[in-house]
């Protein structure tokens, strides 16, 4: 379509059906109802009969568990950065905590993996809630250093005092009953906090972080504690990174102070900006791309690096808003030139 | 004694390491989080040109700095000023080029441990009955000659006082027909520039290997908060405390806390007082 | 139109025809997959080790499997695990990428980094792979788990030198003969913030502090990536060391030896491991300055001497179409590796993954580095000083940009000289 421009304009409009599914009418027919549920049902469908469709490509299946996990950590970046304004580059202080947590459970008191890993879940959100209290009150790039540091520290700390197994890490953790529960436990978790998150943000806490992330002193002009508020927020996002990272540990049969490696950092915060920020699918979605292309392009070693991180850069400059973004966009409106 | 000498070496390099990143902070608020990478990029161009090319060394050197000046500009003009003003993405932004060409350059052929730059002169002397290397004190000698050349460059060129007044107050530089965008550029080539010069002097003294750019990384970074992002006064200061603290910790703790010494003093500095030393950010910008 | 469907229905046709038809297919190759941090000494030594292995047995016709001989076909999958930034699950899955996808017989070379190679363990036991660590991972509980647990580790084997063997019986013999030949016996010790430096430097302070030595101070422990080591060469300097032990396998080292050679500091550097110092590179890297350096490449061949007469045959080849003498310590033992398991095979007459370990213990093998035998319980090559016992290790020094095997003097080519400020 050829742009004249001067005097063409693009309009976007919401598409017919979009409009009749807007409230009560949602119901009003088989194409509505469609409508709204296919991008969800195929979602869910899609992820839910993945291990079947790899059923014979064993490694794939695997692949589809790693990416379970960065999509655990991806949403728990989204959650913290535009649901409530706190922007964690240390998301892999969480995997690790939740991973020591669950390795020592396992090898110390014997407990079995799906005990450990509830568990792990909820003493390592409170050990990371606890421990990031004191940085809480800052702001923007503040706390985006500060919680750069707290997984090298961590990391730096387990090497210089040589405990929790030192370099070598603990060893003989045990790995999951069978082939399916390892897969369907992830995929189970990564459906059960998306939807629960996008619930959560519709309710009455979700609107006061949303709050705290717009405009954080009227908030607390309003009366409430913005520390407590932003407390419960770390702990719901520092749960997600502990169970990533309590799975992790059980996947793989061991923990080790590489789980607190930059990659588990950056790649969920890749991921959720080429996926589409602010929308918790879209991490989930940039997951199922990136790593996937990561492991194809493994072939070529090290320039597999280099290749996403100009991937990463594009995005961040040029299309920041996601791919879901303009995914949804594309659903939900119509475009067309207009004279004026 | 000897704690006086290499404290000071030590102090100089972070100072070195420093600078670069705190000169862009202080101008155009951006964090460069590609300064490892420029850092690594330097020494490897220099290397390159001195052995491929065949050019003598102060021609490699210099030409090497300013290529890398160029670079940083470039990668500036073209990607980041897009993204100017917001902060987290320049953070990412920034962090992903440097990994791009980290992780390039390994591919490249960047790895093992036999890329080396000769140093500027070889032997050791004895400075008030401790041999240091004069390698390490020309490193001394450079980083005060170079901080001496900026506070002249800032305070006595148009370019320079230009850059000042957008480090102090943009919008007001704005009215008086400074154009901030081709002073970003600027600020960001210096930086690059500054970089480049830390990786020539302190080079020489090791390898060059790729992980050195996250290290460097760290402890720009680790001296920048300390003293206050922003601050010049505050990042030498803050390079010679950091700098002494570690040369103490390797002497009466143990080697191995070395790199703990320089993490803790950013969080303790980040939950006290986030501004630093000298950092001019107001109380509520800084935290809640 | 018609014409334009048949056209494409024949190209088509001729394409599968030639698809069909294909290159001859040769005996379907035996896949060994290779884990390994290429872009690291410790990872691209046992990489193009294994390759001129692979070559020189392929030209000679393959592995001969009942009656057939298959060729060895080598896939190598970068596993980056020598990184700081890496995650070691990207490791383990670059293992399970070789078994799953690519289809590995059997696993040569790493996980290199000990972590990443013990978490393997597991992992390896799940999918019955047999596998023999070549290179990196030098910690004794590699194959203390296996003789714990022998039912569930039994197919990992270790064909390169450990900690244990390494300190017990060649680092401190070779520092009881330097203390008695020179006349030394204070001792500095340097290591990295690793498990296995850890360990190694305790250990040998220990014992040496029982033969007589002076053990100066505790261990000095540097974290990996420090670029400054002057505070403890000026210690050592101090306390009059004359002999100082590094355990280092990180890069930096060479600026531990040019402040040792710019200081001089009058002590003889002794590396049990020191990486630059592997390398032939490391003369033209410190500008001659690492001369009098002691280094350890763990499994003999990895510098030239005349342990066996398949040494200086490797070596050459090896030099020969690399362009450069074998470095680091996981080149003879890689090449070592891949010979063993095709000897295996070849007696063991099938890929059962059970047979193979039945046959690898059984190995009898007069190899480059010496006799290859596998303790039947642990899995680990069986260490002695003699080569026609067992598999020997090797120190050598830099003299005048040569690396000079002086231990063990079974295979020594030349004597241990002091730096000259050392004044004796």
């Amino acid at each position: 379509m050829k742009r004249r421009r001067g005097t063409m304009r693009r309009e976007r409009l919401d598409r017919g059906i979009k409009v009749r599914t807007d409230s009560v009418y949602a119901v009003s027919g088989w194409p509505e109802m469609a409508y709204l549920a296919l991008p969800r049902l195929v979602l869910i469908l899609g992820l839910l009969a993945a291990p079947f469709i790899f059923y014979f490509n064993p490694y794939w299946q695997r692949v589809l568990s790693i990416i379970c996990i960065y999509a655990l950590l991806a949403m728990s970046f989204d959650f913290l950065a535009h649901f409530v304004g706190l922007v964690s580059l240390g998301g892999a202080f969480f995997v690790g905590v939740g991973g020591y947590t669950a390795a020592l459970l396992n090898t110390e008191l014997g407990l079995p993996p799906l005990l450990t890993i509830p568990l792990a879940t909820l003493i390592g959100a409170g050990l990371c809630t606890l421990l990031l209290l004191p940085c809480l009150p800052l702001r923007g790039v503040y706390f985006a250093i500060v919680s750069l540091m707290f997984p090298l520290l961590a990391s730096r700390i387990i090497e210089a005092l040589n405990i929790l197994g030192g370099t070598d890490g603990i060893l003989g953790v045990d790995g999951f009953a069978s082939k399916w529960v390892e897969q369907y436990v992830l995929i189970l978790a990564v459906l059960l906090v998306l939807f629960g998150l996008r619930r959560l943000a519709g309710e009455d806490i979700g609107l006061v972080l949303r709050g705290v992330k717009d405009n954080d002193q009227a908030v607390k002009a309003s009366g409430l504690n913005i520390t407590t508020y932003k407390a419960i927020a770390v702990f719901i996002a520092s749960a997600m990174g502990c169970l990533a990272g309590a799975c992790l540990v059980h996947l793989y049969m061991w923990s080790g102070i590489s789980q607190f490696a930059l990659d588990f950092s950056i790649l969920p915060i890749a991921a959720t900006v080429i996926g589409g920020v602010g929308s918790l699918v879209g991490p989930v979605l940039g997951c199922l791309i990136l790593v996937p292309i990561s492991e194809l392009l493994r072939d070529f070693g090290t320039l597999r690096i280099a290749v996403y991180a100009v991937i990463l850069t594009a995005f961040i400059v040029f299309r920041s808003e996601g791919l879901m973004l303009y995914g949804s966009r594309k659903y939900h409106q119509f475009e067309r030139w207009v004279e004026f | 004694m000897e704690i006086i000498i290499y404290g000071v070496v030590n102090s100089a390099s972070l100072a070195l390491m420093a600078l670069g990143f705190t000169l862009v902070y202080g101008i155009s608020r951006l964090p460069n989080f590609a300064h490892g990478a420029l850092y690594v990029l330097t020494g490897f161009a220099t290397w390159l040109l001195l052995n491929r090319l065949g050019l003598p060394y102060i021609l490699a050197l210099t030409g090497a700095t300013v290529l890398i000046g160029l670079v940083g500009a470039a990668m500036y003009r073209f990607i980041l000023i897009r993204i100017r003003g917001m902060a987290i993405s320049e953070i990412i932004a920034s962090y992903a080029i440097g990994l791009a060409l980290l992780e390039g350059m390994r591919w490249g052929g960047l790895k093992g441990a036999t890329f080396i730059l000769p140093a500027f002169a070889e032997g050791s002397v004895s400075v008030l009955g401790v041999s240091v290397d004069w390698q390490r004190l020309i490193l001394i000698g450079v980083g005060a000659v170079l901080v001496g050349l900026l506070f002249l460059f800032v305070h006595f060129t148009r370019v320079g006082l230009a850059l000042k007044g957008m480090a102090q107050d943009e919008r007001a530089a704005m009215t008086l027909g400074i154009d901030s965008d081709q002073m970003a550029v600027v600020a960001m080539a210096l930086g690059a520039f500054f970089a480049g010069a830390a990786a020539v002097v302190l080079l020489p003294l090791g390898n060059i290997v790729v992980e050195s750019g996250y290290n460097v990384l760290i402890m720009a970074v680790a001296v920048c908060i300390v003293g206050g992002l922003g601050s010049w006064t505050g990042a030498i200061l803050a390079s010679f405390l950091i700098g002494f603290a570690q040369i103490l910790t390797v002497v009466h703790l143990g080697a191995h806390y070395q790199v703990v010494v320089a993490l803790l003093a950013i969080i303790i500095t980040l939950i006290l007082r986030p501004s630093g030393l000298f950092g001019r950010q107001k109380e509520l910008e800084e935290r809640v | 139109m018609k014409m334009r469907l048949g056209g494409i229905l024949a190209v088509a046709a001729l394409i599968l025809g030639l698809i069909m038809a294909g290159p001859t297919q040769a005996a379907e190759p035996i896949v060994l997959g290779c884990p390994l941090a290429t872009a690291f000494l410790y990872g691209w030594d046992a990489e193009r080790a294994i390759k001129l292995a692979v070559e020189e047995i392929n030209a000679q016709g393959g592995v001969k499997i009942g009656a057939e001989k298959r060729p060895f076909q080598v896939e190598v999958i970068d596993t980056r695990d020598l990184e700081p930034g890496v995650p070691v699950s990207d490791a383990l899955l670059s293992v399970e990428k070789l078994i799953l996808e690519k289809k590995a017989d059997f696993i040569v070379g790493g996980p290199v980094r000990s972590e990443a190679a013990l978490a393997a363990m597991s992992l390896l036991a799940k999918h019955k792979k047999v596998s023999i660590l070549t290179t990196g991972v030098l910690t004794p509980k590699y194959h203390a788990m296996v003789k714990k647990d022998y039912d569930k580790f039994k197919y990992c084997f270790r064909i390169t030198g450990e900690a244990q063997w390494m300190v017990g019986g060649e680092i401190i013999p070779c520092l009881v003969e330097i203390g008695q030949e020179h006349k030394l016996n204070k001792l500095f010790i340097m290591i990295q913030d690793v498990a296995h430096a850890r360990a190694g430097g305790g250990g040998i302070a220990k014992v040496m502090a029982t033969k007589g030595w002076t053990v100066l101070g505790e261990p000095q422990i540097f974290p990996t990536g420090t670029t400054d080591f002057s505070m403890g060469l000026l210690k050592a300097k101090k306390e009059g060391a004359q002999v100082i032990l590094v355990w280092m396998d990180m890069p930096e080292t060479s600026i531990l030896l040019k402040q040792w050679y710019d200081l001089k500091v009058p002590a003889l550097p002794f590396g049990s491991i020191i990486e630059p110092a592997e390398q032939p590179g490391f003369w033209k890297a410190t500008e001659g300055k690492g001369e009098y350096c002691l280094a350890n490449v763990v499994n003999a061949g990895n510098a030239p001497s005349e342990a066996t007469p398949w040494t200086m045959k490797f070596c050459d080849a090896y030099a020969k179409k690399w362009g450069v003498e074998p470095e680091g310590y996981g080149t003879s033992s890689s090449y070592m590796a891949v010979y063993t398991l095709k000897d295996a095979l070849e007696r063991a007459g099938s890929l059962d993954s059970d047979k193979v370990v039945t046959a690898l213990e059984q190995t009898d093998l007069m190899g480059v580095y010496g006799r290859i035998r596998f303790d039947p319980q642990s899995h680990q090559v069986i260490p002695s000083l003699d080569p026609k016992e067992g598999a020997v290790g090797t120190i050598f020094q830099w003299q005048a940009g040569k690396r000079v095997v002086v231990f063990p003097k079974s295979i020594a080519v030349g004597q241990i000289k002091l730096p000259p400020w050392m004044g004796k």
